[in-house]
């Protein structure tokens, strides 16, 4: 399904080359979910935006079913993650002046569906992430849970295979985190390939089939 | 673009109103600026061509010390002679001044033997007898000669004072209509002998000498010839007449013109630093859109729309306010500054005239420099990482 190759990436900083990432090779199965565990700045969120292909490798690539999204032109990438990947992202990044139900529209908008066909897949997705009873409240308006599930409910809605999560639970308090989990374990069993990037230990000992994939100073610790 | 693009848009422009409603704001304002001026110096030109049209094409004159005088009578004989000339009509006219207030009338004499002076009358105003209107101590006026001398209480008729100190009382027989007021508001028509009297020409005498060269061709040709019949002869075309009034007016409306290019360069401005170091919400809006799926050309497609939809709700109710103030109020202000100056006071009822051309000057002149102006920042921060972007 997700398959890294050789990939690196280095900032520069006039002549100074720091190196984020050093010659990732990561294989992720279909169905799969991955942690990728590490301290900060080990390298973990640099790596699953470039899976999300929200950020192009120095060297190296991803391919997601066996498409190279990092290496292609702008119009294909954001196709495959348009209908491939959800992300939920660590500061939930909901367009705050929308409604919930509006914002988990916006990955749809520009997927060519008819309006109607976009409200079912809006209405499926809120009821998943257990948000559809705040769905015309402003994003403004919730709580921490709420808007996380808000996410939750967004990165759904294209019925991707990939979710990818960015330290999902460190804005929220236990009783979210452990909500978000059961969530995450829905996830997993519809099929879904997750992979979360976090350095919470609840995600250690997770009840369901899962693999931790340790980072450390930009390299996978194994 | 489907129903939810549009669905989106609509969302994006009513969420973020008051910011689109100072955008609109701004540009109505900007965009009624320049086309009332657009829309005053079209009715201006409208009005210049329609009065300029019956003109003859040439007029002769002595010319002595750079100075206009007399022209003798029998030059219009040896106009007859030239091939090629047609329509010689000998002139009588010149400012009679209303003492009391320092106000001209600029006089002009129409010849009871000259068909194409009765022509051109009975073209310019409807419904005249000229043969009655020629026999009598008639004139015709313009609007503004009408209004000052019932201002002075002269209803019906004035009396004008000769140079040899005589009274002579002329009744008002018409008005000249609206659509020439231009040229003609402190007009006024008599017969040819009556404006000898007043303006104390002889009878071998005129003040310049009319006349027409249908083949444009010919027109430097027979300039020459002109030119070499007397030393002291100028000779004027309707090109140059026209001419000094576009270069008037059209100085006028470039002033204006220069001032809303200021403006809208200026607004342009304000508008491509805001969207330049776009607001970190904005920017983190458009990375998180292309994190969500949204391609380049998504975006840039929503943001112009976007621009697009508020610069043409802007262009329709500037334009519509434009055609008001202008059309409807006479462009009150505007005016004096485009007519202002002018010895009587001139109440020109602007002539409607729209054309696709000034239309489609106006929405260019706006919508491009807008439109670069909102675009080249999205654009901008469209092509970096959405990761990046985010941030």
């Amino acid at each position: 399904m997700i398959r890294v190759e050789n990939l690196s990436k280095s900032f520069y900083h006039q002549q100074d080359e720091s190196k984020i990432l050093i010659d990732i090779n990561l294989h992720i199965k279909r169905g799969e979910c991955i942690i990728l565990k590490g301290i900060s700045g080990s390298g973990k969120t640099t790596l699953l935006s470039i899976i999300a292909g929200l950020d192009r490798p120095s060297k190296g690539k991803v391919l997601i079913d066996d498409e190279p999204i990092s290496k292609l032109p702008d119009i294909f990438a954001s196709k495959i993650r348009a209908k491939k990947i959800g992300m939920i992202f660590q500061h939930f990044n909901l367009f705050e002046n929308l409604s919930v139900y509006e914002n988990v529209t916006v990955p749809l908008i520009p997927s060519g569906l008819p309006l109607d066909d976009i409200y079912r897949a809006v209405d499926k997705s809120l009821k998943v992430a257990n948000i559809y009873h705040k769905r015309s409240l402003v994003a403004s308006r919730l709580s921490g849970g709420e808007k996380q599930r808000c996410a939750i409910a967004r990165a759904l809605v294209a019925d991707p295979d990939i979710i990818v999560c960015d330290e999902p639970t460190a804005n929220l308090d236990s009783q979210n985190s452990i909500l978000f989990i059961e969530t995450i374990k829905e996830l997993h069993l519809m099929g879904k390939t997750i992979v979360i990037a976090t350095h919470d230990p609840l995600f250690e000992n997770l009840n369901f089939k899962s693999r931790i994939v340790p980072m450390f100073d930009g390299k996978i610790d194994e | 673009m489907n129903r939810a693009f549009w669905y989106f848009l609509s969302l994006q422009l009513f969420k973020e109103r008051s910011k689109h409603l100072t955008i609109i704001v701004i540009s109505i304002l900007l965009i009624f600026i320049l086309s009332s001026v657009l829309f005053i110096s079209s009715s201006i030109r409208f009005s210049l061509e329609q009065t300029l049209k019956p003109q003859p094409d040439f007029v002769i004159s002595r010319l002595q010390g750079g100075v206009n005088r007399s022209t003798p009578i029998e030059w219009s004989d040896e106009l007859f002679d030239i091939y090629g000339v047609t329509k010689v009509t000998p002139r009588v006219y010149g400012r009679y001044f209303f003492r009391p207030k320092g106000k001209s009338f600029l006089i002009m004499g129409i010849d009871a033997f000259e068909e194409e002076s009765h022509k051109s009358l009975e073209k310019l105003i409807d419904s005249i007898d000229i043969k009655a209107f020629l026999t009598g101590n008639n004139m015709i006026v313009g609007e503004g000669v009408k209004e000052y001398l019932q201002k002075n209480f002269y209803n019906n008729s004035y009396k004008f004072l000769t140079p040899k100190g005589k009274f002579i009382d002329i009744k008002i027989a018409k008005i000249v209509p609206k659509e020439t007021r231009l040229l003609s508001n402190d007009m006024i028509i008599m017969p040819i002998d009556l404006a000898r009297e007043v303006l104390g020409y002889t009878q071998d005498e005129v003040t310049d000498i009319a006349f027409n060269v249908p083949n444009p061709d010919e027109w430097s040709n027979i300039e020459d010839k002109l030119l070499s019949l007397h030393y002291d002869l100028g000779v004027v075309d309707k090109n140059e007449v026209k001419k000094s009034y576009e270069t008037l007016y059209n100085y006028k409306s470039g002033f204006f013109l220069i001032i809303f290019l200021i403006l809208i360069m200026t607004f342009s401005l304000i508008l491509y630093q805001r969207y330049n170091m776009v607001y970190s919400t904005e920017k983190r809006e458009i990375g998180l859109l292309r994190a969500l799926g949204w391609s380049i050309n998504d975006v840039l497609r929503l943001k112009f729309m976007e621009s697009f939809i508020l610069i043409v709700t802007s262009y329709i109710i500037g334009i519509f306010i434009a055609y008001i103030f202008v059309y409807i109020y006479n462009a009150p202000l505007l005016k004096n500054i485009f007519l202002g100056g002018q010895n009587l006071q001139n109440s020109v009822s602007f002539i409607p005239i729209i054309d696709i051309a000034t239309l489609s000057s106006i929405f260019l002149l706006y919508a491009v420099p807008f439109i670069i102006a909102v675009i080249v920042p999205v654009w901008r921060v469209s092509v970096t990482n959405p990761k990046e972007a985010m941030l």
